[in-house]
């Protein structure tokens, strides 16, 4: 079970960049350009580790330091996460509470490092993260603790195994709003439009690509490839909690093919539907980011105290 | 057949008015389908008053109440269109504001009065009031002022909302019947809600529930504090004629619903929880208007204040139930319609002449307009309740009953209002009518028609005031008796 | 058959939560012609509902109910709301006196209250709480869009809003009244509509623009 769980860690670590680069396609063919191949991003990551890693002058340790500890973090993070059957290699009672957490690590470090750096883009940065954070983690939390709440249980594992038995006809008003708020926390902790744009190039426009503007060489890399990897954590978590048929029962090889292919055609529709958003509305400017972050709050709380209306 | 009259001539005489093109032949043909309309509905009294209730098919009916209300409309209507020949002459040509447009609408709106008053069926009832509300909007907005059309929309929205609580309320009377034994298909008939009220007893919840939503909702449309809001502006910004029709008529057509309800849940549950509930709103009507009638400048909202405020005594009398309860709001609610009547009128003539509402510009009115001012005096010493007019004799009724009953806080509350309306009245007339008129206007001699409609306003108030007469005094005894 | 069943046991299951849903996205609108179309989503989960319930109670009255309420409430209103939006030629937005995420809340906390308004009541009627509260959400979402929007046509949909709660409350209760009293109340809210209409455009003649808490000449 064990070489199971290791696995599905690193299916998600793996193909995160691969995620990223099927989301650009499908925005490009959208919008009817022909755009990159969706296998860019490994070149990227690979061109990156080779080029040199400079440092700022002013920087200390922390700048460093900074991309392993984010690399490490949410690694950790995808080991917490059900992929293709009912466990993940690390599981505790309360472990999507330690999850977001971990996530708060990285994005935490993330900032750290960029003001560490010195440049005046790093701290604008960095502050509006801050903010994008701060409030997108009560609806995070709370979008999980009321499934959580209904399934009667504290541990990922757990609320995937209690999902899988429940008849998915019935639409039931916590997921309906939990899915709401989490899709909505899910766009702006990826940093996805319309809260941050990942293309840009205005910094004026930048949160965390102003983050990342000192960073060069592999720490870059381990950074870029960081983001990916919270991308594909936040879907797979999505997909694990709210839609998790498909999911293989045993340890057999063709259920697990089974479950790998569900899986990865779930995180193809979750691409689609990314690159349906980012298409069709324009970001946000800043001052309206709270709002947009303060409707997936209300969302989630409403979902918390609905689990105790609606039966 | 006999109550179906009273729908149709209104109905053909909107019809008529689109096919008369020239002003002059729309008016011609509205007096003469008034006129139709007043043979009709006195039919209409005569043989209800006959035959004690009439039913009429499965949707309409017409017993004592209901001619009681159709005498007062029919008065009421009568008198305004008549007024109104005169006072259109005044009113600039536009593409909507022709005679054709005003006497269509009025017909319209005559159509939906009369159905509420016919209908057998709360459903009905529901539909119709909600139907003077749209067919009157257009006539609020009239004018198409700036004023004027705030006022329409106010009307519009806040009406519209408030008669979709009374719909709440039905539906829950509806239920409550339903699941008390009536017949489903029949559970929305008058007739058969009273005599199967006492079966409803135990649904006490459910019909304590649906009166509340009731009376908010009919009483956005009579007007009562604090659902009052619309009532000022729609009364002020209206033709002259139209503001008596909605101070008059409608007012007392929304009350005459509610009269209708409160009747089936006092026979059901008892009439403490209804009756406590209109004297709420009386009482809080009365002393919101009194004060607010003091701060008026405009004319005809200091008129409009005073129609809620009188509104409010009647809910009070209805509150108060007893002997003299009930006969003195009904026939206070008559008093009224014919005094406000003549004051909305006496108002269009000082617009006509002095060209603004706004008291404080207009001074020398009795040595300007003798006769309206003469109106004018008649008016208010009737509005204010002083003998030897109507309105004494019915607010003399409801507090002898209020004394009777030892409910010594609504007596006092009364005199106190009537008090506090009597000062404001006096102070802004007096002001009116004394001094020199700064610009003589150049006003018209009262016309013949307009005389003769004050004329017949001021003295069936005086003869109500000084001795009620037997047929009348029968037929208000029956529109009681129709609610106990 | 067993499809159907399935599909009209789901419906009235589900339909207080779809309910739930348009409300909060109301809330959250930002232009009118979102409005418009979320009301005609609302309406269309009523007619399934309705149309949910006649197959349950095998009752005619009710389809004939359901199909009034598809022509009038999904196709004609909507359709005249659009025209009278096409023909103002105003700009589209709901000018608000809240933030999107206020709304949210403010709708989230009616939500609440209406569950809380429906528990006394549960035992005397009987009926389907989630379907009763989804009613009373509607009105008083209703009553919020009215008080919190500035544009006319806002205020409209809002008023449109809160009948069609009154309605869910009607059906959720006593499943329909005489089919004369539902018609002549389809016909009334058409004329309002039609009404309202009239009274927009001459709003927009006569101030210039469209916004109703501007409307403040008489007072007191």
């Amino acid at each position: 079970m064990i070489w199971l769980n290791v696995a599905q860690a690193l299916l998600l670590v793996a193909i995160a960049p691969l995620v990223r680069g099927v989301i650009a396609r499908l925005k490009a063919r959208i919008q009817n350009r022909r755009g990159a191949s969706v296998w860019r991003p490994y070149a990227d990551l690979a061109k990156l580790f080779r080029k040199e890693d400079l440092t700022p002058p002013s920087a200390s340790i922390v700048f460093r330091f900074a991309p392993m500890i984010v690399f490490a973090a949410t690694v950790t993070a995808a080991a917490f996460v059900p992929v293709v059957h009912g466990s993940a290699l690390l599981g505790a009672t309360g472990d999507f509470i330690l999850l977001v957490y971990l996530l708060a690590l990285s994005r935490f470090f993330l900032s750290l490092g960029a003001m560490d750096g010195g440049s005046s883009f790093g701290g604008m940065g960095a502050s509006r993260e801050a903010l994008v954070s701060a409030l997108a983690e009560v609806p995070l939390l709370l979008g999980l603790v009321a499934v959580a709440i209904l399934a009667r249980t504290a541990t990922l594992a757990g609320i995937v195994q209690w999902t899988v038995r429940q008849d998915f006809t019935q639409i039931s008003a916590v997921h309906a709003l939990a899915f709401a708020a989490l899709a909505l926390v899910a766009i702006a902790e990826t940093g996805r439009i319309p809260v941050d744009n990942p293309t840009t190039h205005l910094e004026l426009t930048m949160i965390h690509e102003a983050m990342v503007l000192e960073y060069s060489g592999p720490s870059l890399a381990l950074i870029e490839w960081a983001s990916a990897v919270k991308l594909s954590v936040l879907l797979a978590l999505l997909i694990a909690v709210f839609a998790p048929w498909g999911m293989a029962g045993g340890v057999s090889v063709p259920a697990l093919a089974l479950a790998t292919l569900a899986f990865l055609l779930k995180v193809f529709v979750l691409a689609l539907a990314i690159a349906v958003v980012e298409s069709s509305i324009a970001k946000l400017r800043m001052y309206l980011v709270p709002d947009f972050l303060g409707v997936a709050s209300a969302l989630a709380i409403l979902a918390v105290v609905f689990t105790a209306l609606m039966r | 057949m006999t109550l179906l009259f009273p729908l149709l001539v209104p109905l053909l005489g909107a019809a008529m008015m689109l096919v008369c093109r020239r002003p002059a032949a729309a008016v011609r043909v509205a007096l003469a389908f008034g006129a139709l309309e007043v043979l009709a509905i006195g039919n209409a009294v005569w043989r209800i008053r006959a035959a004690g209730v009439l039913p009429a098919g499965r949707y309409l009916r017409a017993d004592g109440l209901t001619s009681f209300f159709l005498i007062n409309t029919g008065l009421i209507f009568a008198l305004v269109l008549v007024y109104s020949v005169g006072y259109l002459r005044h009113i600039a040509e536009g593409r909507f504001s022709s005679p054709r447009w005003f006497y269509g609408l009025m017909f319209l709106f005559l159509f939906t009065i009369m159905a509420v008053y016919l209908s057998s069926n709360l459903g009905l009832l529901w539909i119709f009031v909600e139907a003077t509300t749209l067919a009157s909007a257009l006539l609020v907005g009239f004018y198409n002022t700036e004023g004027a059309v705030e006022a329409g929309w106010k009307y519009l929205i806040v009406c519209t909302v408030g008669i979709a609580f009374a719909l709440f309320g039905t539906i829950v009377l509806y239920l409550a019947a339903v699941r008390g034994g009536v017949d489903p298909r029949s559970a929305l008939d008058w007739a058969v809600l009273m005599s199967a009220a006492p079966n409803l007893r135990g649904a006490q919840d459910l019909l304590k529930l649906a009166f509340v939503f009731v009376a908010i909702g009919y009483g956005t449309k009579i007007g009562f504090v604090p659902m009052h809001s619309w009532l000022p502006d729609a009364h002020a910004e209206a033709p002259s004629p139209i503001s008596a029709m909605l101070s008059a008529v409608l007012l007392n057509c929304a009350l005459y619903a509610l009269l209708r309800f409160d009747a089936i849940t006092s026979r059901a549950i008892g009439s403490g929880f209804s009756h406590t509930l209109l004297l709420l709103f009386g009482g809080l009507s009365v002393v919101v208007a009194g004060f607010l009638m003091i701060v008026q400048r405009d004319l005809k909202r200091l008129l409009a204040y005073s129609s809620i405020e009188h509104m409010g005594i009647a809910a009070l009398g209805i509150g108060l139930g007893g002997a003299f309860g009930l006969y003195g709001a009904l026939l206070h609610a008559f008093n009224h319609s014919i005094a406000k009547s003549l004051l909305f009128f006496t108002a269009g003539h000082v617009r006509e002449n002095f060209g603004t509402l706004r008291m404080e510009r207009i001074r020398g009115m009795g040595r300007a307009l003798p006769w309206s001012s003469g109106a004018l005096v008649i008016g208010s010493l009737a509005i204010v309740g002083l003998p030897p007019f109507g309105l004494f004799v019915s607010e003399f009724l409801i507090l002898t009953e209020a004394f009777s009953q030892a409910r010594y806080a609504v007596a006092v509350l009364l005199l106190a209002a009537l008090s506090l309306v009597f000062g404001a009245l006096l102070y802004h007339f007096q002001r009116m009518l004394a001094g020199d008129p700064e610009s003589a206007p150049a006003g018209p001699r009262l016309p013949a028609a307009d005389f003769a409609v004050m004329g017949v306003c001021a003295a069936c108030l005086f003869v109500l005031g000084l001795h009620i007469p037997g047929a009348f005094s029968s037929a208000l005894r029956a529109a009681v008796a129709v609610l106990q | 058959m067993h499809l159907v069943h399935f599909a009209a046991a789901r419906a009235l299951a589900s339909s207080a939560v779809f309910l739930f849903i348009t409300v909060l996205l109301m809330a959250t609108a930002k232009r009118i012609s979102t409005c418009i179309v979320l009301f005609s989503a609302q309406c269309a989960i009523i007619t399934a509902e309705i149309l949910a319930m006649a197959y349950v109670h095998k009752s005619p009255e009710a389809y004939a109910v359901a199909a009034l309420v598809l022509i009038v409430k999904v196709l004609a209103i909507p359709y005249a709301l659009f025209r009278i939006v096409k023909n103002l030629q105003a700009p589209g937005d709901i000018t608000a006196s809240t933030t999107a995420a206020q709304s949210v809340f403010i709708a989230a906390g009616l939500i609440l209250l209406s569950f809380f308004a429906v528990e006394p009541y549960s035992e005397t009627l009987r009926v389907d709480t989630d379907m009763l509260a989804a009613a009373i959400a509607l009105v008083l979402s209703g009553a919020f869009l009215m008080v919190s929007r500035k544009k006319a046509l806002a205020q409209v949909i809002g008023l449109l809003v809160l009948e069609n709660g009154i309605f869910l409350a009607a059906l959720t209760t006593t499943f329909g009244m005489p089919l004369v009293v539902e018609i002549g109340i389809f016909f009334d809210l058409l004329m309002g509509v039609f009404l309202m209409g009239l009274f927009v455009f001459r709003i927009r003649d006569t101030f210039e623009h469209l916004d109703v808490s501007k409307l403040r000449r008489l007072r007191g």
